[in-house]
């Protein structure tokens, strides 16, 4: 055995970023004082608590959160929003795809802090009074999910693909949906729910 | 009707949609770690940045000292684990590398730490301020690697039974007019299923709640349970709903005994969610092969010599091996075959299933030397398949209890357009694109193990079925709703399913593509028990068995019922005359030729697959005949596959809708073997290189143009009583070999390591 220690430490120093982060336009305009009186304490201890007022389907949040919490992870650990899922943590996968606003947003790459003040919406917010939204009947139809882990982040990525205009055709909706990755390979399935309820979801 | 939803054949059941739908398209499904915990603590896993080595010693003061750490666990302060022992050997593990033991690090990314904080945040940075000294080995990494070791699979895995041969291969292969001698390689893949490996553990005084992602609930129960040294009833694994499987949750892997100890110690549930990186060296993996294959063939194309030798990477810790050669020398009848199966030992975790685990990467070979042979032969190679099927295996001489690959390479390639093909290479081009049409044979054994079932019936004809399965998305709870609604005679939409939870009556592993004949197999026994007891209270002087067939279509596959002027129980008369409202019942089936101890080990959480090449007096398969069409660019050497079309043939098919979508994910995942898939080792350290979703490759929706995918009818009643064979593992085998073959055809150029990319190609 040969005899040369290494060590291994932190990758990079998270309250350099993070003093960074909260300092920056991240922050939109219209987050609350309180953001901003707890950023020079953040920028000394980021797990000291910040409150956050998310707006969540329709419904406003008032959370105490660690400054760092991603909008995914205040989605699932601290609203007990569960329908948004975490596949990889790196906005590689799309798991975790919310709409903030109309834009569709991998919300694990999305600081809660740098949400405040905007519209999010989820899985959760689709349906109304027990009627799916036409995007989640079509995912139904055409049986676009084998175990439905990335199904959620695939129907909040389909709406926002037809509402950007790119659903036009089969070729322009494979490659404005390949930012989701499904694993279990539902691909054509999911071509064909999102051709299926484009012109419901474009007409109103 | 969708093209989702293919109108049923002879032999097919309704294409309705998936039971679990709606809960999956709301965000309601709940997987392992969406569910809820009081007050929970966050682990975040260290895992080991050296291959091989010791380590020397921890500095934590840095890591403590963020604010809500409430312990760092290490091999100093770990709960005390008992041994696990590997899967194959009797027990339930995934490998017998317990970490936090000691100071040996035994693989790149072995478990060495586990922070517990009060909230995620807080657990991921203080993980990233521990600071780890080590002593590093040089690691062997793989296959070349000096200080690996090699011998034989035999009579080190206790699995791998035997090395078939038949005849005189050495003098047979001497004397042919025709041989093909090559030697192929796969690569070290990734299952990467969507969900994390997360694990929550729970206890409510002695008693524990996991909830986590399993593909084999009672196992995971009884294996925890074991390390823990505690009784298994006390344990108790929940998850209705599994982020995808792919084999990487079928046996236990370490974390979970680790997170459910220190969660004892700590008197608080702990939620693990380890980070995608992480999956990769704490699970399992498809490990790393290579085959030598020998074909002899007289001028007619009959083959008269086969020889199949495959190595595969293990750990220096556990014997795992594939052993694909009990398949591809029962696959074309020829009277002198021949094989090896050895083992590498080298510096890594232990490997595990990956979606057909034997048949990926020694179909692979074997079709692709097919494909050589039919070349060498100036012989299309369907017609080389047509002129070496066969009805019984060769080394046994045992009768394939249905076949029908011949009949899937004709549907398939009248559907690809086959007959289009010129046959010469290079002869195929669209401007700039040079154009290869491939085609390979796909099989898959068809498996069965024993499985309890509980059914209830009520007056109303609302059905319960508990059945402790799991859906990894192969659509369990739509075919047991199915099954059952269709034996009792009940509308699907009164019946209930529940699966994915240890308390419930023991299930098999989903694995080996066995689930969905073994649960549909036992829910229909159950079933007929319920009905034998409305029998018997409505006609009490009946004798039961013969009676209930010719009135209330017991026994009889649901297919024949109507033709038979099968009616349904009255089941007000029959619960009035019983005098109860609910009727329930509970059985236990297990499938022919099962083993003495097949429930009492379905109970310990101990799966007794039957079927495939191992039964007695026959061998049972599903088929299928898979095409492709690749494109190459002649300039920047693009590989696109626009075309992939396969049709199969699986026995009674419960669903069209749920058996296509996994058949078309299997085509997909094929594609996705030959053309993108590949963990990258780093030869000097051992480590994995490429672990994230950026760099391992996936196919994404624009990869993934067309795919066709034929469901032929076929019927086989020697099986199991549901009469299906499991398709779930069909459809990515044959695909290696199909585009390997395709690329052959398009340049000339034969290539035989997978994955191919554009900088293997030569034109």
């Amino acid at each position: 055995m040969s005899d040369h220690p290494s060590s291994q430490s932190s990758g990079y120093d998270r309250r350099s970023f993070m003093a960074g982060a909260a300092g920056s336009a991240l922050v939109p305009l219209t987050a609350r004082a309180t953001v901003h009186e707890a950023r020079a304490a953040v920028a000394q201890d980021p797990a000291l608590p910040v409150d956050v007022t998310l707006r969540v389907n329709g419904q406003e949040k008032r959370l105490s959160l660690d400054a760092r919490t991603t909008v995914l992870d205040a989605l699932r650990e601290h609203l007990k929003l569960t329908g948004s899922k975490k596949g990889c943590d790196h906005g590689q996968c799309g798991a975790c795809t919310v709409l903030i606003g109309d834009r569709r947003v991998v919300s694990c790459l999305t600081l809660a802090l740098a949400a405040e003040g905007q519209e999010i919406t989820t899985i959760e917010g689709l349906a109304t009074d027990d009627r799916l939204h036409p995007m989640q009947q079509a995912f139904i139809d055409n049986d676009a999910f084998q175990c439905g882990y990335c199904t959620p982040g695939q129907i909040m990525s389909a709406i926002a693909c037809v509402k950007e205009g790119h659903a036009g055709t089969d070729a322009d909706i494979r490659e404005y949906m390949s930012g989701n990755i499904c694993r279990c390979a539902a691909y054509p399935n999911i071509v064909a729910a999102v051709k299926q309820a484009a012109p419901e979801i474009m007409k109103g | 009707m969708t093209a989702a939803a293919p109108e049923p054949k002879a032999n097919m059941g309704k294409p309705v949609p998936r039971y679990d739908a709606a809960a999956k398209v709301t965000g309601r499904a709940t997987y392992g770690s969406d569910m809820p915990l009081d007050n929970p603590a966050y682990a975040f896993l260290v895992t080991s940045a050296i291959a091989k080595g010791r380590i020397n010693s921890f500095d934590l003061d840095d890591a403590k000292r963020v604010r809500g750490v409430i312990d760092i666990v290490t091999h100093e302060n770990a709960p005390n684990l008992n041994e696990s022992k590997l899967f194959s050997n009797g027990g339930y593990a995934g490998t017998t590398i317990q970490p936090l033991k000691s100071t040996d690090i035994a693989h790149d990314g072995q478990i060495i730490a586990v922070v517990i904080a009060e909230s995620y945040e807080a657990a991921r940075e203080a993980a990233n301020r521990v600071k780890v000294s080590y002593t590093a080995a040089t690691p062997s990494a793989s296959f070349d690697s000096p200080g690996t070791t090699e011998a034989a699979a035999k009579g080190q895995n206790a699995q791998f039974k035997e090395d078939p041969k038949v005849g005189d291969f050495a003098k047979a292969f001497d004397e042919a007019e025709v041989k093909v001698d090559a030697s192929y390689e796969t690569p070290t893949q990734h299952h990467n299923p969507m969900e994390l490996f997360s694990t929550s553990c729970a206890w409510m005084g002695d008693t524990l709640v996991i909830y986590e992602p399993s593909q084999y609930v009672h196992g995971l129960k009884n294996g925890v349970a074991e390390q823990l040294g505690i009784d298994a009833d006390k344990v108790r694994v929940v998850n209705p709903y599994v982020g995808g499987g792919f084999g990487s949750r079928g046996s236990t892997t370490p974390r979970t005994a680790v997170i459910a100890g220190i969660a004892r110690r700590l008197n608080r549930p702990i939620k693990l969610v380890p980070t995608r990186d992480q999956g990769f060296t704490i699970a399992t993996y498809r490990a790393e092969t290579r085959h030598e294959v020998k074909l002899g063939a007289s001028r007619d194309g009959k083959l008269v010599a086969l020889r199949h030798e495959g190595a595969e990477v293990s750990s220096r810790a556990d014997p795992y091996c594939v052993g694909g050669t009990k398949t591809t020398t029962r696959l074309y009848a020829c009277p002198n075959v021949d094989s090896l199966v050895s083992i590498v030992r080298a510096d890594r975790n232990t490997p595990g299933f990956m979606r057909s685990p034997p048949e990926v990467p020694y179909l692979f070979a074997l079709e692709s030397a097919m494909d050589e042979l039919a070349v060498k032969l100036n012989m299309d190679p369907i017609e080389l398949r047509r002129i070496n099927d066969t009805t019984n295996e060769p080394i046994g001489g045992k009768p394939y209890t249905s076949r029908s690959l011949m009949a899937c390479f004709d549907e398939a390639a009248k559907a690809f357009g086959w007959a289009q093909r010129s046959a010469a290479p290079k002869s195929m081009s669209d401007g700039d694109w040079l154009i290869g049409y491939g085609c390979a044979a796909t099989c898959y054994p068809t498996q069965m193990a024993p499985s309890a079932a509980r059914v209830r019936l009520q007056r109303d004809g609302r059905t319960r079925v508990e059945i402790a399965g799991h859906e990894i998305g192969t659509g369990a709870y739509t075919i047991l709703a199915q099954t059952a609604a269709e034996r009792l005679g009940v509308p699907l939409e009164k019946v209930a399913v529940f699966i994915g939870d240890s308390d419930l009556p023991p299930g098999p592993v989903a694995g080996g593509s066995n689930s969905t004949a073994s649960t549909c197999s036992a829910v229909m026994m159950v079933c007929d028990q319920v009905r034998q007891r409305l029998f018997k209270a409505l006609m009490p002087n009946e004798s039961l068995t013969d009676k209930a067939k010719e009135t209330v279509g017991m026994g009889q596959t649901p297919s024949t019922q109507a033709a038979k002027g099968d009616r349904p129980i009255d089941l007000e008369k029959a619960f009035d005359a019983l005098g109860v409202g609910v009727v329930e019942e509970y059985g236990e089936w297990k499938p022919e030729g099962a083993p003495q101890d097949s429930f009492k080990a379905m109970h310990s959480g101990h799966p007794r697959l039957v079927g495939g090449a191992a039964m007695k007096d026959k061998i049972a398969y599903a088929f299928g005949a898979e095409f492709v069409e690749v494109r190459i660019n002649r300039f920047t050497h693009e590989i696109r596959a626009p075309r992939l079309v396969g049709a199969f043939a699986a026995g009674r098919i419960m669903n069209p809708r749920t058996a296509r979508s996994q058949l078309m994910g299997g085509l997909i995942w094929g594609m996705s073997s030959a053309l993108l898939e590949a963990t990258e080792i780093d030869a000097r350290t051992a480590r994995y290189v490429n672990d994230n979703f950026a760099d391992y490759l996936i196919p994404v929706n624009a990869d993934v143009p067309g795919v066709e995918v034929i469901l032929l009818s076929e019927q086989d009643d020697h099986i199991n009583p549901a009469g299906a064979k499991g398709l779930g593992e069909l459809a990515n085998v044959g695909t290696n070999a199909a585009i390997c073959n395709a690329i052959y055809h398009a340049t000339g150029q034969r290539i035989r390591k997978l994955p191919v990319r554009l900088e293997n190609i030569e034109v």
